[in-house]
C-alpha cells in the first residue's frame, strides 16, 4: 500500500515535468479598463495589421469603454458592427509568411498555459550567436519579432516592452472571454445564496430528523 | 375544494396511492449515509443537462462551417449564453463524477448483490448511454479535440470482423468525420437524453421493487425503515445544496479547467494535435485501449473494461453480506482498485512513452485482475472470516439466505418431479 502511494505521489510530481518543455514566464493579467484599453491600442498598432479578431466587433470595444474616437480611427470607414478583420488578405499572407496568421480572439484560451504562454511567446524572441532570430517557446513560428524585444538592449527598453506585452495579453484575455468579470461577479452572489440556502436546509434536515426516536 | 379535486383525480388515476407508495410510505433504511445521495444528484444533473441543452440547441448550428462560430455566438452575444454553455460543459463532468461515486458506493457496500442484480444492470446500461451521449456531445463544438477525438473513436470500429471499414463509413456517414457526422451526432445527442430518462424510470422501478440497500448490508427490520418523505427528501435536498456549491465554483470560477485548450481551435482535418486526449472521465478506459498493442485486442479490452462491472454479481462468491463492511480483504481490494483507476487515468492523460506504456500495461492487468480474482479471493476470505468469527446478525442473515436458497432448490426439484 505504501509503495503504491509513493508511486502515485511521484506521478503527480512528474505531471509538471512534461506539461511544457520551455518554462513559461508567469504573467498576472490585468482586468482594469485602463490597462485593457492600452492593450487594445498596442494590439491595433503591433498585431492587427496581420492578425484578425473576428469574434470582436468595433462596437464591443466602445461598449467595454474604450475611447470612441480611438475606435473610430481604427475602424476607418468600416461600420461599427463589423468584426476586427485584418488588413492583410490570406493570399498576401501566404506569399509573405507561408501561413495565414491565426485569429487572436481565442488565442489565450487555445494554448496550454493561457495568457502566460502568449506573454512568454511575445518576449521569447532573441538573436542566436549567428544572428538568426529564434523563439524557443514556439520554434516553428513564422511571426517576426513584433514588439522588438530581440533588438532591445538596455533594461529600460526591455521593461517598457514587457509592460506592453502584458497590456496586449490583458486585452487578449478580455477578448477571449468578455463576460469573465460579469461571470465572477454573478458567481459570488450565487455562491452566497447557495451557502445560506444549504445552511437553512441543514437546520430543516436536523429538525425533520429530530422527530425520529 | 382541493380534497374534492384529488378525489376526482383518484377515481380516474392512482395519484394518492402512487404518492403514498413511492414517497410518503416508501420504506427507506434509516442508516443510509450521505453516499446514498448520489443517485438523486445524478437525476438532478440529468435534468440540468436536458434543460441547458435544449436552450443551447436553440442557438447552436450543426454545420461544420458554422458550429464553431455558433458556440462563440452563444458565449458572447446570447443573453447568459456563457452561463448555459458553461453549465452544460461542466454538467457533463459533474454527471460522470456523480455516477462514478454512485458506482463506487455500490461496489463498496455490495449493493449489486442479490436481489439487486437487475438494478445494477440497468445502471450499467445507463452508464453506456451516458458515455455515448457525452462522446457525441463532445463533437458538437467542432474544435480540434472534438474532431480528432471523434476520428480516433469511430476508427476503433474498424476492429469489427468482416465489415470493419464499412461500419466506420456507416457511422460517420462519410469517409472522414465531416458534416454528415456532425449533424447525426447532434440529432442523436438530442435524442439520447430522453432514452436515458426512460432508462432511469426502469432503474427506479427496479429500485422500488427491491428497495435500497444500506451500509450494514443486512436487511433491516421494519422498525428500522423510515418513509422516504420527508426524511430523505430533505436529506437529498441538503446534499444537493453542497453539490450545487461545488458545481457553481466550477461554473463561475474555473469553467475552462475542464475544457481542453486545443478545443478552442477550430477543427482542422489537415493538422493533428500533438497528442489527442479524451475528457477526464474516459481517461482510464482510453489508457486500457492504448495498453494493448493490437487494435482488435485494445478495443475488446476497452469494451470489456466498461462491461466488467456487470459481472460483479457473478464474480463475488462470498456469502458474507454487506460488501466491504464486514470484509477487510474486499475493502483493501476496493481501495487498490480506485488507486488503479487513478494510475490508469494518469497514463491515459500523458503522451505515450515506453515508461507510461509499461505502467499502463501493469495497471490494465491489475484492473482486470481485480475483477477476475474476486471469485477466488472472496471464497478464501469467507472461509477465513467464518473461522475468525462474525457478528451474530451476519451469521443469522447468512443462515437465513442459505435457507431461502435451499427452499428454492427444493421447490424447483418438486416442480421437476411433478412435471
Amino acid at each position: 500500500m505504501n509503495a503504491l502511494v509513493r508511486v502515485l505521489v511521484l506521478c503527480c510530481f512528474s505531471i509538471g515535468a512534461w506539461a511544457n518543455e520551455v518554462p513559461l514566464e508567469k504573467v498576472s493579467v490585468a482586468t482594469d479598463a485602463i490597462t485593457i484599453s492600452r492593450g487594445a491600442e498596442d494590439l491595433m498598432n503591433d498585431c492587427h495589421s496581420c492578425h484578425t479578431l473576428k469574434y470582436i466587433r468595433y462596437r464591443d470595444l466602445v461598449t467595454f469603454g474604450i475611447d470612441k474616437q480611438k475606435v473610430d480611427a481604427w475602424r476607418g470607414d468600416q461600420p461599427m458592427d463589423s468584426p476586427l478583420l485584418g488588413q492583410l488578405s490570406d493570399a498576401d499572407a501566404m506569399q509573405s509568411f507561408g501561413i495565414v496568421p491565426p485569429d487572436l480572439s481565442l488565442m489565450v484560451k487555445a494554448r496550454d498555459g493561457g495568457p502566460s504562454y502568449v506573454y512568454s511567446y511575445l518576449l521569447a524572441y532573441h538573436n542566436s550567436p549567428d544572428g538568426v532570430l529564434e523563439n524557443p517557446v514556439y520554434p516553428a513560428t513564422k511571426m517576426p519579432d513584433a514588439l522588438g524585444i530581440a533588438s532591445a538592449s538596455d533594461a529600460a527598453q526591455r521593461t517598457e516592452i514587457q509592460g506592453r506585452a502584458r497590456d496586449i495579453v490583458s486585452f487578449m484575455t478580455w477578448a477571449a472571454d468578455p463576460h469573465d468579470a460579469e461571470r465572477k461577479r454573478l458567481g459570488y452572489y450565487v455562491l452566497g445564496y447557495l451557502i445560506v440556502l444549504t445552511t437553512l436546509l441543514y437546520f430543516v434536515k436536523n429538525q425533520v430528523w429530530g422527530r425520529l426516536k | 375544494m382541493p380534497g374534492r379535486i384529488i378525489k376526482w383525480i383518484d377515481q380516474r388515476f392512482p395519484l394518492t396511492s402512487f404518492v403514498k407508495h413511492e414517497l410518503t410510505d416508501y420504506p427507506t433504511p434509516r442508516n443510509l449515509s450521505y453516499w446514498w445521495n448520489f443517485g438523486f444528484l445524478a437525476g438532478v444533473v440529468l435534468m440540468l443537462q436536458v434543460v441547458t441543452g435544449i436552450f443551447l440547441a436553440m442557438h447552436y448550428r450543426a454545420d461544420i462551417s458554422l458550429s464553431f462560430d455558433s458556440i462563440q455566438h452563444i458565449m458572447r452575444e446570447v443573453n447568459y449564453g456563457w452561463l448555459l454553455r458553461y453549465m452544460h460543459a461542466t454538467g457533463a463532468s459533474a454527471f460522470f463524477f456523480v455516477i462514478f461515486v454512485h458506482m463506487a458506493r455500490t461496489l463498496y457496500y455490495g449493493s449489486y448483490r442479490a436481489p439487486r442484480e437487475l438494478l445494477w444492470w440497468t445502471g450499467q446500461g445507463l452508464l453506456l448511454l451516458l458515455m455515448a451521449t457525452a462522446f457525441m456531445g463532445y463533437l458538437l463544438p467542432w474544435g480540434q479535440m472534438s474532431y480528432w477525438g471523434a476520428t480516433v473513436i469511430t476508427n476503433l470500429f474498424q476492429a469489427t470482423p468482416f465489415f470493419g471499414d464499412q461500419i466506420v463509413i456507416w457511422l460517420r456517414g462519410d469517409y472522414t468525420v465531416g458534416d454528415a457526422t456532425l449533424t447525426r451526432f447532434f440529432a442523436l445527442h438530442y435524442l439520447f437524453p430522453f432514452i436515458i430518462i426512460g432508462a432511469v424510470v426502469i432503474h427506479l422501478v427496479a429500485l422500488h421493487t427491491v428497495k435500497s440497500s444500506n451500509p450494514s448490508g443486512i436487511n433491516l427490520a421494519a422498525k428500522d425503515n423510515i418513509p422516504f418523505h420527508p426524511y430523505f427528501t430533505i436529506k437529498d435536498l441538503y446534499g444537493l445544496g453542497w453539490f450545487l456549491i461545488v458545481y457553481s465554483v466550477f461554473v463561475f470560477f474555473l469553467p475552462d479547467s475542464l475544457i481542453e485548450p486545443a478545443n478552442n481551435i477550430p477543427a482542422n482535418p489537415m493538422q493533428t494535435p500533438n497528442h489527442i486526449v479524451p475528457e477526464w472521465y474516459f481517461l482510464p478506459f482510453y489508457a486500457i485501449l492504448r495498453s494493448v498493442p493490437n487494435l482488435v485486442g485494445g478495443v475488446v479490452a476497452m469494451g470489456l473494461s466498461v462491461m466488467m462491472f456487470a459481472f460483479m454479481p457473478f464474480l463475488d462468491r462470498s456469502r458474507i453480506p454487506g460488501g466491504a463492511h464486514f470484509r477487510p480483504i474486499y475493502r483493501l481490494q476496493f481501495y487498490l482498485f480506485l488507486l488503479d483507476m487513478l494510475v490508469l487515468g494518469y497514463v491515459g492523460y500523458t503522451p505515450p512513452t515506453n515508461q507510461t506504456l509499461l505502467i499502463g500495461q501493469i495497471a490494465t492487468l491489475c484492473y482486470f485482475g481485480s475483477f477476475l480474482l474476486i471469485p477466488f479471493i472472496s471464497r478464501i476470505e469467507e472461509r477465513w472470516l467464518v473461522r475468525r468469527g462474525l457478528p451474530p446478525a451476519v451469521i443469522a442473515l447468512m443462515e437465513s439466505e442459505a435457507l431461502t436458497i435451499e427452499q428454492r432448490r427444493l421447490q424447483h426439484r418438486r416442480r421437476g418431479e411433478q412435471a
